[in-house]
């Protein structure tokens, strides 16, 4: 029989090198911990322009001069799951930030905290309601008949609903990270979904609990989510960057307001379980959501290790759309990543800039006959990310 | 000495014996009592007397009902109430004795189970039997008695007391089978690690840098996880327990709306009707206001 050639001697040694190393790291995590740490989130300045019941219509203060800026103002919708604070996570780490010094006007929906009175909103009320009516603010305010109008996850999906519906308000559509296709089993949400009793939990509960949604996604990868992830952040913690860098995703992660009753119900049984939306079939408000309407330019971002919304639940957009210029781009990151991640913050924001830029109608000069300032409708476009480099999953 | 052991206990002495030292000793105490109270009566005396009559109506019936108790026949019925007691007691306690020895059984079954090699991110033969053997002693043997139906003015209020404990017992069971089937891919993963840390260590392979170790066991159970989370079995599982937690909750609540009742502040179903009034409400009015507002748009140019 072979001897078992464990370097036990080895093992040991190096345990007892990380033994002596662990008093003094242990002081600087004390000291790190015990510090003024700076863990504030979207600290971007911002007023409140428009509100209507818990929701909140932010503008940005512009960076730029008032010559700089593009003419057509870009509203961002984030979804009811977790807060829009994510999107101006730090300094550094601010697609807001990004935006802003690309000379976007920026406008953010503030979805707030839904409470029990809440519970009866439908997707309908957000999309054909709050949504509407702070378009049509944001159109009086500029006089514009159109704006711009990006959407991000079930926000996305809100998007893309509300373009449908009123695409004679919408200049150019983007879309992150957004399901509009639930018929895969590539994630483990749609293959959770299918079974879920909405109709059972809201009336359990009124409003879908934010602390249970948080617990489901927790679930979702438990080992990386509940273990690892807590392992790297004691073997860091006598960083103070990186334990501020944690914290501020910690407060983030787990800020989840509740998600009001009938727009769980509606979106779990019509996009998750009948996957209405990508059919053409979904109505809101006795309307048909017809994705042959969308004809405004489309740019569809997604996340090719995207656990919770797979390539294949974002993909089929830009075919089923009414739109001829429209663009698919599958970056190496998941769900969060084209946000937070420091790689992705000099690729996203500028080309979502670059491509809203190309795309802003230009006023005629005086003397000069109008002519049209659509460029020629690019072909549809799928950029497998060739020239992103690849970036480990968040 | 062993003939006395196997002669059987027959109460039926005992209770003749206490029912004639009763009445010998209530009977004359409560003829005493009455005829010391031959006083005239007075408002004050009206109540005393209520009193005597009252009791000297209660002695009466003792005396009828140990009569009665004093026959045979009557005795003879009683104690055969009184003996099937202990049997009642003897049975639950046999059911309950029966489920420990069957929870036992598996715990054996289990523990010679251990050792044995495993194959990695693989779930089959999930030792349900185990985990779900509590459940089915609930359900075959206790939860009959919750869903019994219950009796009087506050039968309702019973009947929602029963259903919270049942749901809640359900509850409790679903989420130790939940829990328990989270914890297989640690097991797994332990098991995964054991056997390949012994195949590197024949092939002389073995690493130095202890976090080596971890970051394999964390692929491996990330790994064992991926196969769990996408299973039926997780997924049938996963549901059960929702439903059995939406069940508790919704009956937990009944039970605090009946309690919320009794004090002056509104319930959440009182909230939620007027909430949906206050919704349907601002939703009529905003249409009229976006009708009113085109209406106006159209009739500005003509004025």
């Amino acid at each position: 029989m072979a001897e078992a050639k464990i370097p036990v001697d080895l093992i040991l040694s190096k345990l007892a090198g990380d033994a002596e190393k662990a008093p003094e790291r242990i002081q600087k995590a004390k000291d790190v911990l015990l510090s003024e740490l700076d863990t504030a989130i979207a600290t971007t300045p911002y007023e409140v322009v428009y509100q209507e019941d818990r929701v909140k219509l932010k503008h940005y203060y512009p960076v730029l001069p008032k010559n700089k800026l593009m003419k057509t103002p870009l509203l961002v919708v984030y979804a009811l799951i977790n807060r829009e604070t994510m999107l101006d996570l730090q300094p550094g780490r601010s697609i807001v930030q990004n935006f802003l010094n690309d000379g976007i006007d920026l406008y953010m929906i503030d979805w707030g905290y839904p409470t029990r009175k809440d519970k009866f909103l439908t997707i309908d009320d957000h999309v054909n309601g709050y949504m509407d009516n702070i378009v049509d603010f944001i159109r009086r305010k500029h006089n514009l008949p159109k704006i711009n109008l990006m959407g991000i996850c079930m926000g996305g999906a809100f998007s893309v609903m509300y373009s449908a519906l009123h695409p004679e308000k919408i200049q150019n559509l983007v879309t992150t990270v957004t399901p509009t296709n639930f018929d895969t089993d590539q994630g483990l949400l749609h293959i959770w979904m299918k079974n879920v009793d909405a109709d059972r939990m809201v009336k359990t509960y009124g409003n879908m609990p934010g602390d249970l949604m948080n617990l489901g996604f927790l679930l979702l990868n438990p080992a990386r989510l509940m273990i690892d992830k807590y392992v790297g952040f004691l073997e860091n913690v006598d960083n103070k960057n990186f334990v501020e860098n944690f914290v501020r995703m910690e407060k983030w992660i787990f800020d989840s307001p509740d998600v009001p009753g009938e727009t769980f119900r509606q979106f779990i049984q019509d996009c998750y379980q009948k996957n209405l939306l990508i059919q053409s079939k979904m109505e809101l408000g006795g309307r048909r959501v017809d994705l042959k309407k969308i004809t405004m330019p489309l740019i569809n971002f997604y996340g090719q290790y995207d656990h919770l919304v797979p390539p294949a639940a974002c993909e089929l957009l830009t075919s089923k759309v009414g739109s001829k210029d429209t663009q698919d781009i599958c970056l190496k990151t998941g769900h969060i990543g084209i946000y937070v991640s420091s790689k992705f913050q000099k690729e996203f924001a500028p080309k979502i800039a670059n491509w809203l830029k190309e795309r802003e109608p230009v006023k005629p000069k005086r003397g000069v006959k109008k002519t049209s300032s659509r460029k020629k409708p690019a072909k549809k476009k799928v950029a497998k990310s060739g020239s992103v480099p690849a970036s480990p999953q968040p | 000495m062993n003939e006395k052991k196997t002669e059987t206990f027959d109460p039926k002495p005992l209770l003749e014996a206490w029912l004639k030292t009763a009445t010998n000793f209530w009977g004359p105490v409560l003829e005493t009592w009455s005829a010391t109270s031959g006083t005239p009566e007075t408002s004050l005396n009206q109540a005393e007397s209520r009193t005597m009559k009252n009791l000297d109506s209660a002695l009466k019936s003792w005396k009828v009902l140990s009569s009665v108790m004093s026959e045979p026949e009557a005795g003879k019925s009683i104690l055969e109430g009184i003996q099937t007691l202990p049997e009642i007691v003897l049975k639950m306690t046999q059911t309950g004795w029966d489920g420990y020895l069957k929870l036992q059984q598996q715990w054996y079954e289990r523990l010679l189970g251990i050792g044995q090699s495993t194959e990695a991110y693989r779930f089959d033969n999930l030792d349900q039997d185990a985990v779900n053997v509590w459940r089915e002693i609930y359900e075959k043997e206790f939860q009959r008695l919750l869903h019994m139906p219950q009796l009087g003015l506050t039968r309702l209020y019973q009947e929602r007391a029963n259903t919270t404990l049942d749901n809640f017992t359900l509850f409790q069971a679903a989420i130790a089978e939940f829990l328990q089937l989270l914890f297989l891919p640690m097991e797994k993963s332990i098991q995964v690690i054991q056997e390949k840390v012994a195949e590197m260590a024949d092939e002389g392979q073995l690493p130095e840098n202890p976090k080596v170790y971890y970051q394999m066991w964390i692929k491996i159970l990330e790994g064992h996880y991926m196969t769990l989370l996408k299973s039926p079995e997780y997924t049938t599982k996963m549901d059960t327990t929702l439903g059995a937690f939406d069940n508790f909750i919704a009956s937990k609540n009944e039970i605090l709306q009946d309690f919320l009742q009794t004090l002056p502040v509104p319930t959440d179903k009182d909230m939620d009707e007027l909430y949906q009034e206050i919704y349907l409400l601002k939703k009529r009015m905003r249409e009229h206001e976006k009708t009113h507002e085109v209406e106006t748009s159209r009739q500005e140019p003509q004025s």
